[in-house]
């Protein structure tokens, strides 16, 4: 986990986590219970969550706080939801909204 | 100001430049620019441009930020599926 914050200097090692297992466009990922969709996906060094629209710019977290829309992803079959405020649960499975070519990370 | 490729609004990717030279071309309010340029019109619903766009408009113009509302917030408030609006489970969209 390249991105992850191990040992914080107030909140102190994180020990109690439980992994998870989740599935983006069908690859799987680690990740941890209590993280949401956008943090899990950004600790494993995946930004792009989606790709605009119109202009195919790939599109990820952006206010990280269910503001702006921008990390709006598709789960399990058609429920759309803001990646940043969704939690991971073991097995999620997790789509991008529109078509998503995988160079475009 | 920032380089002229600098993206105002995000979801619709207009840019600065294109803000700005539709305010120089047509010396227009907010609401103008958001129609002529879909700038605020956006999935967001103008909560990441709204204030940008006020600022760029008054800025250009030379005029004081008008006090009332520019961009008026338009229903849904929130993105809403048909799901949502039928009654049907809980799907936060």
């Amino acid at each position: 986990m390249r991105m992850r914050v191990d040992h914080h200097p107030v909140l102190g090692k994180q020990t109690d986590r439980k992994q998870v297992t989740i599935f983006f466009n069908g690859k799987p990922y680690d990740a941890y219970e209590g993280d949401t969709i956008a943090s899990a996906m950004m600790a494993q060094g995946v930004y792009a969550l989606r790709q605009h629209e119109v202009s195919g710019n790939a599109r990820g977290v952006y206010c990280n706080i269910g503001h702006c829309y921008e990390c709006r992803v598709k789960v399990e079959d058609r429920k759309v939801v803001r990646a940043c405020l969704t939690t991971v649960y073991h097995g999620m499975e997790i789509d991008s909204l529109s078509g998503f070519s995988e160079g475009n990370e | 100001m920032a380089g002229e490729k600098t993206i105002v609004c995000r979801c619709e990717e207009v840019t600065l430049e294109t803000i700005v030279d539709t305010i120089e071309q047509y010396s227009c309010s907010s609401r103008e620019v958001k129609l002529r340029t879909r700038a605020g019109m956006g999935y967001c619903g103008g909560r990441t441009c709204r204030n940008v766009i006020d600022r760029i408009v008054a800025a250009t113009n030379g005029e004081p930020i008008k006090d009332e509302l520019q961009l008026s917030y338009r229903s849904p408030i929130r993105p809403a599926t048909f799901e949502v609006l039928g009654g049907g489970h809980e799907n936060e969209s």
